[in-house]
């Protein structure tokens, strides 16, 4: 796995520049965490949030025969903004999947140019579906558009939110691929290996088993 | 399109998936330079609606809602617990504790979705003790890897929905088409291990727990039971649709952590980043599908490509094995997820023309699935229980340990063709 051989690679020696790297990556640490939980959080109400919606209306519709109308479409658009979010959660926790049997025995050079390849594309897709979803928001302000529903819910909200997700989710994407371009330029291809590497079942597998010791009681490696 | 034309992109996408490109990107380049060759930049407009459509699609909030659910259950600890209830239970079958590995993989990997968690639980509570009580490593891995692989057929199953998100079948049928397959494909698996334990003459059977602590210990299976019974319960009786299901049985799991006393910020925080992360790989690739898709649907390359099937003159029984074999092979090198995105939009109006059953055709293909994920090289569940073993042996005890079962989930896949009916009887009576 890259990890395990990445200290073959040249590194910068200088004791001073490694100390301002070390905080450097401690605060874009904490920024990414922060930005995690926030994902996270906006992610988690909105599908606990559908939840009690749609499982009172399940059941008043099946107890009391009295429909509240409109779960179905309100699960639609939660899903647009909280896939828009979740797209951002998968590149922060690098869970994208690529198959990595072969890329892993590539050489290392070759392995870092496709990681990097790999990270502006996802943020060139992002940015390619804002585009599209900017074409979509535009025409449903053009005609006015309203869902084919009983609240005839004007699309443009819905569609404005999505909009947004979407612009955040090409920022997470943009901010990693220049991180990635700066590396590159840099030639840190060790930390191209290190940080953006396709998740391999050996780290996966370590997430779950400090999770597990963690839900045990005990402290995670 | 022509078939050799067809050929060529399909092979520069799996080339591109393969160099370790991301699955969803290579599927959208592809959608979108095919579409874009066959009818120019117009072409794009196409594409907008269609990735709305996806994202507003009721349908597949299911996903979200189905791996929030698992994740609750799994990061509560409230699926540990059932191992410990289970091997009170099973453990006195001949061949002992490896039943309780098929048994408790089959009803983890059911609630919580994930074949790593799976694996990395079941396994760590597993494999120490199987060791000191002197299984061979060999069998104890092969069972747990194999377990690891009845979650997505064993319903709720996220490769379901994914499924019939893609070929437009009811979420609810496919799910309670998975059960008696599902079961009987853990009864085979018991079977052999009772089987080969007796044959081995030094059959592993584990000391009588007293009746009352096994009642006991049942406890511990009451919650999942629960959630299960009310999302499958739901769907079966027609109360709910799979996205109400799941909502139900995310309610349900909250109130289980709950009453567990686990329920707090931390747990929670894990849980969405978790559930986001999944969810948001699946949706990701879900979407270029789509965009996929609709090159492939304009383009009439599924016509094409099931007429030239057609002309071959097979039976719907040879076009099936041809299919086992080309999933067989496919699956040694891609994961799940991306060879079903990647193949059903082709595949599947084949299959139809064929008159093959389009619920039937979804548990082939997850069986084609679960067959992939441990068949070496790139079987995740070999790498997962390899990972977790205690001793320092070679990932070559994993791939043998396993073999038996790959071997039994293609006989069941030729039970399945000899006779469909296991498959499409019960969503009759839905």
């Amino acid at each position: 796995m890259s990890t395990a051989s990445s200290n073959n690679l040249p590194r910068i020696s200088e004791a001073g520049s490694r100390e301002s790297e070390e905080s450097g990556r401690a605060a874009s640490k904490r920024l990414k965490e922060g930005i995690e939980s926030a994902l996270a959080l906006v992610f988690g109400v909105i599908f606990f949030g559908l939840s009690v919606v749609v499982s009172v209306e399940t059941l008043s519709r099946k107890l009391f025969n009295f429909s509240l109308q409109g779960a179905d479409e309100l699960g639609g658009y939660a899903l647009a903004l909280g896939s828009t979010l979740a797209f951002s959660l998968a590149i922060m926790g690098r869970a994208h999947i690529r198959v990595d049997v072969f890329h892993e025995r590539l050489p290392k050079s070759w392995q870092a140019v496709l990681n990097l390849l790999s990270i502006v594309s996802l943020a060139a897709f992002g940015i390619f579906i804002c585009w599209l979803a900017f074409q979509v928001l535009v025409d449903t302000l053009n005609y006015g558009s309203t869902a084919p529903t009983p609240w005839a819910t004007p699309l443009a909200y819905p569609q404005s939110l999505w909009l947004a997700g979407l612009i955040a989710f090409a920022l997470v994407a943009g901010g990693y691929s220049l991180q990635a371009i700066r590396l590159f330029l840099n030639g840190r291809t060790d930390r191209l290996l290190t940080d953006f590497s396709p998740k391999s079942a050996k780290e996966e597998l370590k997430e779950e088993l400090d999770d597990l010791v963690l839900r045990q009681g005990g402290e995670a490696s | 399109m022509s078939v050799p034309f067809i050929a060529l992109g399909f092979s520069a996408m799996l080339a591109m998936m393969l160099i370790g490109l991301p699955i969803a990107i290579s599927m959208a380049v592809i959608g979108v330079v095919g579409g874009v060759a066959a009818y120019g930049i117009p072409f794009l407009d196409s594409i907008a609606p269609v990735v709305w459509g996806v994202q507003n699609d009721n349908l597949l909030t299911s996903i979200p809602l189905f791996v929030l659910l698992g994740e609750l259950l799994l990061r509560s600890g409230i699926a540990d617990r059932m191992y410990v209830a289970l091997s009170a239970w099973l453990g006195r079958l001949p061949g002992g504790l490896l039943h309780t590995n098929i048994g408790s993989c089959a009803m983890f990997a059911a609630t919580s979705g994930s074949s790593v968690a799976t694996a990395a639980t079941v396994g760590t509570v597993a494999l120490p003790s199987l060791r000191a009580r002197g299984y061979s490593m060999r069998s104890s891995l092969g069972s747990l890897a194999a377990g690891g692989t009845l979650g997505i057929l064993i319903p709720p199953s996220v490769n379901m929905i994914v499924y019939g998100s893609l070929t437009n079948n009811s979420i609810g049928k496919l799910f309670i088409a998975g059960i008696i397959p599902g079961l009987l494909l853990t009864g085979m698996f018991m079977l052999y291990i009772a089987v080969a334990a007796m044959w081995s003459k030094e059959s592993m059977r584990e000391p009588k727990v007293p009746l009352g602590e096994r009642i006991r210990l049942l406890r511990n299976l009451v919650p999942p039971a629960i959630v299960f019974g009310i999302v499958m319960g739901s769907l079966y009786f027609g109360i709910a649709t799979a996205t109400e299901s799941a909502a139900l049985g995310v309610l349900a799991a909250l109130f289980f952590v709950w009453r567990s006393g686990r329920l707090d910020w931390a747990l929670l925080r894990n849980c969405f980043i978790s559930s986001g992360r999944i969810s948001g790989m699946i949706l990701l690739i879900i979407t270029a599908a789509f965009i996929l898709n609709l090159t492939i649907s304009l383009t009439g390359v599924a016509e094409n490509m099931t007429r030239w099937v057609v002309s071959l003159g097979l039976s719907q029984t040879a076009l099936l094995l041809a299919l086992i074999v080309f999933y067989l092979v496919l699956g040694m090198f891609m994961d799940v997820l991306s060879m079903q995105v990647a193949t059903i939009p082709i595949t599947y109006p084949i299959a139809m023309a064929l008159g093959v059953d389009p619920i039937w055709f979804g548990i082939f293909i997850v069986l084609m699935s679960e067959l992939g994920m441990i068949t070496p090289p790139v079987g995740m569940n070999l790498f997962v229980v390899h990972g977790i073993r205690p001793d320092n042996g070679g990932i070559q005890d994993a791939i043998w340990g396993a073999l038996p079962y790959a071997v039994i989930m293609l006989l069941f896949t030729l039970l399945l063709i000899a006779a469909p009916s296991i498959v499409t009887w019960l969503p009759l009576y839905m």
